[in-house]
C-alpha cells in the first residue's frame, strides 16, 4: 500500500507549483498579488508540514520508528522552511525583490532535498510500517485543521 | 538504516570544501603547463606530457570534484552513511592530490620513481573510495535511478583504476605490450563514459528536478541509459580483443548520450521556476557540448577537438555549475543547522555577477583550446591564460563563500537575540 507516499509526493510537487508561480508573480513586481498567493504558498506548505508533524510522524513513531528515529531531524528542517518563510513575508511587505529572490532560492534548495529524504526513504519506511492504516490516516490528514503560522 | 536522514550523519563541511578548493588548483598547473610547453607535445596526444596534463584534469579536476560532493551527496540521495567522514576524507583528499601530482609528474619528467609513488598513492585513494561507496550502495533498500546509476559508476570506476593500474605497470616496467593500446582505448572510455558520465546522468536525474523544479527525465533514461552504457563499454572491450567492428558501439554511445542530453536540456527549458539562474548556462553549456562530441565521436573519434569538448566543454562546465549550487547551499545549512539566524541568503554567498566573469573567461578559454587546433597554435597560449584565470577565479568564488561561513561560524548564534 502506498496510499500515504502517493499523496504526500502529490502534495510535494503541488507546492513546488504555487512556489513556482509565487515567483512569477513576484518577479512581475505586482506586490497585491505577490502577498496573496504567498500567503496562499505558505498556508499550503505549513498544512503539509502540519500533517506530517501532528498524524503521520506521530503514528510512525507509535508503531516503532527505530533508535535512530528520523522524524526530529524531519521536524528540524520543517522550522527551517518555516523561518524563511517568515523572513519572506517581510521582503513581500518591504517590497525587496533582490533580497525576496535570495530568499527563495534558499527556500528553494531547503524543500527540495528535504523532499528527496521523504520521498526516497522516509515515506517508503511509513508505507510500510503503517500499511494497514494507511487510508485511514490518509483521511485523517486531509481532514486535518489549517493553522495559524504568521 | 534510518541514519541518512540525519543531518548529523552528513559530514563536517570541510570535507566537500576541501575536494572543490583543490579542484581549480589543479586547473590553475593544467594552464601552467599548457603555457610551458611547446604546441607540438601539447597536441599530441601520445606524448608523455599530455598523458601528465590528461591525469591533472581527470584526477585533480574532475575525480577531486565528484569524490568530493559524492560524499556530501550519498547521504541525502542514497541515505549511505560513511563513517568516521573527516578521516576518510583526510586519507582520500591527501592520497588523491599527491598521487595525482606524483604520476602526472613521473609522465611528464620521465620519473619511474614518481610513477611507482603516484600509482600507489591513486590505489589508495580509489579503491578506498569505491570499496567503501559499492559496500554501502549495495547495501541501501529503497532504489531509485540515481542509486542504481551510483552502482554502475562505481563499478565502471573500479573497472578504470584496474586497467590504470595495469598501464602504469607497463609504463613501470617499460613492458608495452601488443594489446597496450586496447587497454589505453578501454582506461580512456571506461574513465569518460562509465565513471564521469554515468555519476553525471545519476546525478542529473535528481538534480535536474531538484535545483530547477523541472519535469523528471523519461524514466526508460533513468533506468535503462546506464545500464546500456556499461554494457557497450565491456563489449567494446572485448570486441576491441578480438579485433571486430566498434563502429556500431560508438552509434549506440552517442545515441545514448545524445538522447540524455535532449532530454535534460528539454527538463532544463520547461522548469516551472521563471527566475533566471546563472548554473543554468554551465549544465546548458554541457549538454550542448556532450550532443556536439558525441557525433564528431562517430566519425572522427581521433580529433584533437573530441578531448577539448568532452573534457571542457561538457565534463568540466556541469561539475563547475553543481559546485556553483552546492558550496552556498551546505554554507547556509550549515550554519541555519547550528542555530544562526542571520545568515546571507545562497545568492549573497557567491555573487551571481562574479560568477558570470568567471563562466565567460571559461568559455573563451574553450574557444581557445579548438580555434588551437582548427586555425594557429597561438591560441593555445590564448587558452592556456584564460583557463588559468578562469579557474583562479573559480577558486576565489569558492573561497569567498567558505570565507563567509567561516567569519558567521566564529560569531555567537544567539548575538541576533541579545
Amino acid at each position: 500500500m502506498t496510499v500515504l507516499s502517493s499523496h504526500m509526493r502529490a502534495d510535494h510537487r503541488a507546492c513546488d507549483d504555487e512556489f513556482a508561480n509565487m515567483e512569477n508573480v513576484v518577479a512581475e513586481g505586482n506586490w497585491d498579488k505577490a502577498s496573496e498567493v504567498f500567503e496562499n504558498f505558505a498556508s499550503d506548505l505549513n498544512h503539509h508540514f502540519d500533517m506530517e508533524e501532528d498524524v503521520m510522524f506521530p503514528a510512525f513513531e507509535a508503531r516503532g520508528a527505530g533508535h535512530c528515529n528520523p522524524t526530529p531531524v524531519m521536524i528540524m528542517e520543517h522550522t527551517q522552511m518555516r523561518n524563511v518563510l517568515k523572513q519572506m513575508r517581510e521582503d513581500i511587505k518591504s517590497q525587496n525583490k533582490d533580497h525576496f529572490f535570495g530568499l527563495s532560492e534558499t527556500l528553494m534548495m531547503t524543500i527540495q532535498q528535504h523532499n528527496m529524504k521523504e520521498e526516497q526513504m522516509m515515506y517508503p519506511m511509513i508505507d510500510e510500517s503503517l500499511a494497514h492504516e494507511g487510508q485511514m490516516l490518509l483521511d485523517e490528514m486531509k481532514a486535518y485543521p489549517r493553522k495559524d503560522h504568521k | 538504516m534510518y541514519q541518512g536522514l540525519s543531518t548529523n550523519q552528513a559530514p563536517p563541511i570541510s570535507v566537500p570544501f576541501r575536494f572543490f578548493l583543490t579542484a581549480p588548483i589543479f586547473g590553475i598547473l593544467i594552464g601552467l603547463l599548457v603555457f610551458t610547453s611547446s604546441p607540438q607535445t601539447i597536441l599530441n596526444q601520445y606524448s608523455h606530457t599530455t598523458i601528465g596534463l590528461v591525469h591533472l584534469f581527470t584526477l585533480g579536476v574532475l575525480s577531486m570534484i565528484i569524490i568530493g560532493a559524492l560524499q556530501q551527496m550519498l547521504p541525502v540521495l542514497a541515505s549511505a552513511v560513511i563513517k568516521k567522514p573527516l578521516l576518510f576524507a583526510n586519507i582520500i583528499h591527501t592520497s588523491l592530490t599527491l598521487g595525482t601530482l606524483c604520476l602526472s609528474g613521473g609522465f611528464i619528467y620521465s620519473q619511474k620513481y614518481l610513477l611507482i609513488a603516484g600509482a600507489i598513492l591513486l590505489s589508495i585513494a580509489l579503491t578506498m573510495f569505491f570499496f567503501t561507496i559499492i559496500k554501502l550502495l549495495f547495501k541501501v533498500k529503497y532504489l531509485t535511478s540515481t542509486v542504481s546509476a551510483m552502482k554502475i559508476f562505481s563499478i565502471a570506476g573500479l573497472i578504470t583504476i584496474i586497467l590504470g593500474l595495469y598501464l602504469s605497470g607497463s609504463h613501470i616496467g617499460d613492458n608495452i605490450g601488443s594489446l597496450h593500446y586496447i587497454f589505453v582505448d578501454s582506461h580512456i572510455l571506461f574513465g569518460i563514459f562509465g565513471f564521469a558520465t554515468i555519476i553525471i546522468m545519476g546525478v542529473a536525474f535528481q538534480v535536474i528536478p531538484m535545483f530547477y523544479v523541472a519535469p523528471d527525465l523519461p524514466q526508460y533514461i533513468q533506468t535503462k541509459f546506464p545500464r546500456i552504457i556499461l554494457g557497450m563499454l565491456i563489449l567494446f572491450l572485448i570486441f576491441s580483443l578480438l579485433q571486430l567492428d566498434i563502429f556500431g558501439i560508438k552509434v549506440v554511445f552517442a545515441l545514448a548520450l545524445s538522447l540524455f542530453a535532449i532530454y535534460s536540456i528539454k527538463s532544463l527549458n520547461n522548469r516551472r521556476r521563471p527566475v533566471f539562474d546563472v548554473t543554468l548556462w554551465y549544465w546548458k553549456i554541457s549538454l550542448i557540448s556532450l550532443i556536439l562530441s558525441m557525433w564528431l565521436y562517430i566519425y572522427y573519434s581521433n580529433h584533437l577537438i573530441l578531448p577539448i569538448l568532452i573534457g571542457f566543454g561538457f565534463l568540466y562546465p556541469i561539475l563547475q555549475g553543481m559546485i556553483y549550487k552546492i558550496v552556498p547551499f551546505l554554507s547556509w545549512f550549515h550554519l541555519n543547522s547550528k542555530g544562526y539566524f542571520i545568515i546571507p541568503t545562497l545568492r549573497e554567498f557567491i555573487k551571481e555577477d562574479n560568477i558570470k566573469v568567471q563562466l565567460y573567461i571559461y568559455l573563451s578559454s574553450v574557444f581557445s583550446f579548438v580555434l588551437s587546433v582548427l586555425l594557429s597554435e597561438i591560441f593555445l597560449y590564448i587558452g592556456a591564460g584564460l583557463f588559468i584565470v578562469s579557474n583562479i577565479l573559480l577558486l576565489i568564488n569558492i573561497a569567498v563563500a567558505a570565507k563567509k561561513y567561516h567569519q558567521i561560524s566564529l560569531t555567537d548564534p544567539m548575538a541576533a537575540f541579545k
